[in-house]
């Protein structure tokens, strides 16, 4: 075993490029039957609550994909992103049924105001460094919450808001959520492509700079600030979609739920959990998170106990998993294979030493 | 509006001022010694007020009395949590990694206290708690002066600690330049621990003196944390003195302004000056050093 | 202070940073030749790291001003500082660990407008580029590793290849030579000597003075936040003022 993973080091240096395509192939074809999974899941699910429970997983996707715009390139941590999705659903909700706006483009329309009003708030938290950008996240959902709840006239107090639905009254439950899953598993996958598009740009290298080493990065020439604020006006953008499509799959606002400080630290776990520095992690995060809160509540239903449990899994996740459950299991196999450690240097001795080896095990 | 009503307003917003002035210190200290905002302080608060209330439930002794167990608990509990917890992240990722660390403190601490005691609200029942003065028309509750003065003789407390004790000085030059520290021979990462028990003791403090006049339940620290962040933010990250003055002044102002616009309302002015702050101000009002960078 | 035929593109005027009570950088007045290697130098404390801060925008100076090329800098934001032309490495060296030793370099990349910077960061012009600077520096054989696993000198080299990376005119080295073997110190002074001829002109702390004395044309020698004496390396070895800073005396 240890003279075959030796081995493996020695003939590493031809290898690398026909084995990264066939890594490459080998991850194209998990995407696909991945995606072909997740777009056959409608026709799989046995009941229409199970389908809901998909239409809410498919939603969070979108939101954690939309929230690592800032966490995952900048390492800024928001915990008020329910803020910007809340924002988009009663948005969406007041230009449906006070402007009479066509649903989906009420959606686009808030989504669009709520990216020009994170223009200011970037402005304000991102100039100076980290702590006052959490704590502007935070601020703002306790502040929206308050208003959401006092301002009865528009948002309809602590009743919340009823939205139409945007298909007609002939559509059936299950075929609204299967739309609606549909609906959701796209949105995501726009802002998959989005975010894979900035992570391979210069400004993506830029952004992850800043990410490792604010005060380098700057030294650089990188325009930090400015930086950090187009990728937070587009994260703001994206969640703002997800919650106003929530909104019209929903039907009615709650502003307890809206603008809850618990779901924006679903979407940190989520994101940490599968990895913030991935295309893929908060996806991953997204399904395995949603499907614990959903399983919990109707398990427990409301105990406070789901707190604790939340809690405590975020804690473990940021002690010991900082990077992801993800790159941690990889890491774990990574270590019994030398070869592939990220030094990729073979030098002289290393590889006399190697060629020993593999001589004592040939005889 | 009426003279005696306004007064009472501006004696109720100095009163409120000096427990949030309390309160921002501790916050201000774990930041000093570690850039670390601290999102489960409001959570202990309430643990605190929990407890003085549980004590009081349990034994019929006054509340203030539990003081005794909960500040040298606190104390243990943010020496611990320093050393144990936060001093294992890495450097590079402390500031946020400690927010989301601390945000999960105050999860199960609010889960916790839901479990324990039920979602209800809970009050303590004291004799004095009815008793009132009369000043010029304005009426102040006794448990209202009680608690503003534990929070004054504790602020005054801490800060003869810090400006007249060789551990104050320690702590000082910690919070001041913490290499610099090191090399004139201090042990800032014990200082750090002490540092965060201190900030604890606030938050023990602070709870008794809340659970004397306020109904309190679990989910109550979010209303708490956010006024407290602001706070320290418009003082300027880091300086004690500059959270103290952004506490009485804001303490004030949200008094005031219950009048015309209700409770609810009027919390808003703590969000708008943080804002206002960041746009005009990012470093704070009365922020050193420290504030440029955070 | 300035003889006519020097130019000066990089100066200070009375620049000033305290912190708390303590004067870290206190009314210098400094000016560099352009073209050559200038050396900073100064006993441990001197200010000459704050110093460099203040020039390079990281912190913003009490009081004075910061010209370079002509133009008052002072207070801009290190990005535009570094635009301008004016590159630096960190004391200690500062990499970005978990970026492979190739996107260290490709970080440095000059890049104007929305659509130049959504540019993919792996295209050929850039990787070319990169892998030119990683080549002169002598670690194109690493650009695959990330940067946290390469060794301090290795890393000391990396930074300097981002640096270049920016194509800055001046470049100000903190302590290039600090904590790295012997050979690796005359690799990175014939890297300077080179890049220097090619018209760079180059600031550097540093403390191993027999370097100082070999690769400076120039010499500013700063106590307790000020400089107490300039010139060419010889005349300032001879200074007493210099001793005395030095010793104590």
């Amino acid at each position: 075993m240890l003279s075959a993973s030796r081995h493996k080091t020695a003939t590493h240096q031809e290898g690398r490029t026909s084995s990264g395509r066939s890594v490459l192939v080998a991850k194209l074809v998990a995407a696909a039957v991945a995606l072909g999974l997740v777009l056959a899941f409608p026709a799989l699910a046995p009941d229409p609550f199970i389908l809901s429970v998909g239409v809410v997983i498919a939603s969070y996707a979108a939101l954690a994909v939309a929230w690592n715009f800032v966490g995952g390139m900048t390492g800024y941590i928001s915990l008020g992103h329910a803020a910007y999705s809340g924002l988009g659903g009663y948005g969406t909700a007041l230009l449906v049924t006070e402007a009479g706006v066509n649903p989906w483009v009420s959606m686009i329309v808030a989504a669009v105001l709520v990216g020009v009003a994170a223009v200011p708030i970037g402005i304000a938290s991102l100039r100076v460094r980290g702590a006052s950008f959490v704590i502007v996240s935070i601020a703002l959902v306790l502040i929206l919450l308050l208003v959401a709840q006092s301002w009865s006239d528009v948002t309809g107090g602590s009743n919340g808001l009823r939205v139409p639905r945007p298909f007609g009254t002939d559509v059936l439950r299950p075929e609204q959520h299967e739309r609606f899953f549909y609906l959701f598993v796209a949105l995501t996958l726009v802002a998959l492509v989005l975010w894979w598009v900035i992570d391979r740009s210069r400004l993506g290298t830029g952004l992850k700079a800043i990410r490792e080493d604010e005060d380098k990065a700057q030294a650089l020439g990188v325009p930090t600030f400015a930086y950090k604020l187009v990728v937070f006006v587009v994260s703001a953008f994206m969640t703002a979609m997800a919650g106003g499509m929530y909104a019209l799959w929903f039907g009615s606002l709650d502003p307890i739920f809206q603008f809850s400080i618990l779901t924006g630290s679903y979407l940190v776990l989520m994101s940490l959990l599968g990895g913030v520095r991935s295309l893929l992690g908060p996806v991953v995060g997204a399904v395995i998170v949603g499907y614990a809160v959903e399983f919990f509540k109707t398990q427990y239903g409301d105990t406070q106990l789901h707190l604790v449990a939340l809690g405590l899994l975020l804690a473990l996740v940021v002690l010991f998993m900082p990077d992801g459950v993800i790159p941690w299991v990889t890491a774990q196999f990574d270590r019994f294979r030398p070869g592939d450690t990220s030094i990729r240097e073979v030098d002289a001795a290393q590889l006399a030493e190697e060629r020993k080896a593999l001589e004592e095990a040939k005889s | 509006m009426s003279g005696p009503l306004l007064l009472q307003s501006l004696i109720l917003g100095l009163l409120l001022g000096g427990l949030y002035a309390l309160l921002a210190a501790g916050l201000t200290l774990y930041f000093g010694v570690m850039r670390v905002v601290m999102i489960a302080h409001s959570a202990f608060l309430i643990l605190a007020a929990y407890l003085a209330w549980f004590f009081t439930a349990q034994t019929g002794l006054d509340p203030l009395l539990s003081l005794v167990i909960t500040v040298p608990l606190f104390f243990a509990a943010g020496y611990g949590m320093q050393r144990a917890l936060l001093s294992r992240l890495r450097p590079a990722t402390l500031t946020m990694m400690s927010v989301l660390l601390t945000f999960a403190i105050a999860l199960i601490i609010e889960g916790g206290l839901g479990y324990l005691f039920s979602g209800t609200q809970r009050r303590i029942q004291l004799g004095y708690s009815s008793a009132s003065l009369e000043l010029w028309g304005a009426r102040i509750a006794v448990v209202k002066l009680v608690a503003f003065g534990l929070a004054a003789v504790s602020l005054l407390a801490l800060y003869l600690l810090l400006k007249k004790t060789r551990f104050g000085q320690a702590l000082r030059a910690t919070i001041q330049h913490r290499e610099a520290a090191q090399l004139l021979g201090i042990d800032t990462d014990r200082i750090a621990g002490f540092g965060f028990g201190l900030g604890l003791a606030t938050a023990a403090v602070g709870g008794t003196a809340l659970a004397l006049d306020a109904t309190i339940y679990p989910s109550l620290h979010w209303h708490w944390i956010g006024p407290l962040m602001a706070i320290i933010v418009i003082g300027g990250l880091g300086s004690i003195p500059g959270a103290a003055i952004a506490a009485i002044l804001l303490g004030v102002t949200q008094s005031l302004l219950q009048i015309p616009m209700g409770t609810t309302w009027a919390q808003t002015v703590f969000y708008l000056a943080l804002f206002a702050t960041l746009m005009f101000r990012p470093q704070g009002f009365f922020g050193g050093r420290l504030a440029q960078r955070f | 202070m300035s003889s006519d035929p020097i130019k000066h593109s990089l100066a200070t005027q009375n620049l000033t940073k305290a912190f708390g009570g303590v004067r870290a950088v206190d009314n210098a007045t400094v000016s560099f030749h352009e073209g050559k290697i200038n050396a900073l130098i100064g006993p441990n404390g001197s200010g000459k790291t704050t110093f460099f801060n203040c020039v390079t925008g990281m912190i913003r100076p009490d009081s004075g001003t910061v010209t370079y090329q002509g133009r008052d800098v002072t207070g801009h934001a290190p990005h535009r500082i570094a635009r301008a032309g004016l590159g630096r490495s960190f004391q200690l060296c500062r990499i970005f660990p978990r970026m492979t030793v190739l996107d260290n370099v490709l970080a440095g990349v000059r890049s104007t407008g929305l659509v130049h910077r959504l540019r993919g960061a792996h295209n050929p012009d850039d990787i070319a580029r990169a892998r030119e600077l990683l080549a002169r520096v002598g670690i194109e054989h690493l650009e695959r590793s990330e940067a946290r696993d390469i060794s301090y000198g290795q890393q000391k080299l990396l930074e300097l290849a981002g640096v270049l990376m920016a194509e800055p005119d001046t470049i100000m080295l903190d302590e290039p030579a600090g904590g790295v073997n012997p050979a690796l110190i005359g690799r990175i002074a014939t890297l300077v000597r080179e890049l220097n001829a090619e018209g760079r002109t180059f600031v550097i702390v540093e403390h191993n003075m027999e370097l100082v004395m070999s690769l400076s044309d120039h010499v500013v020698v700063f106590d307790r936040g000020r400089p107490i004496a300039s010139g060419a390396p010889a005349d300032v070895q001879n200074d007493p003022r210099v001793l005395e800073a030095y010793l104590g005396v």
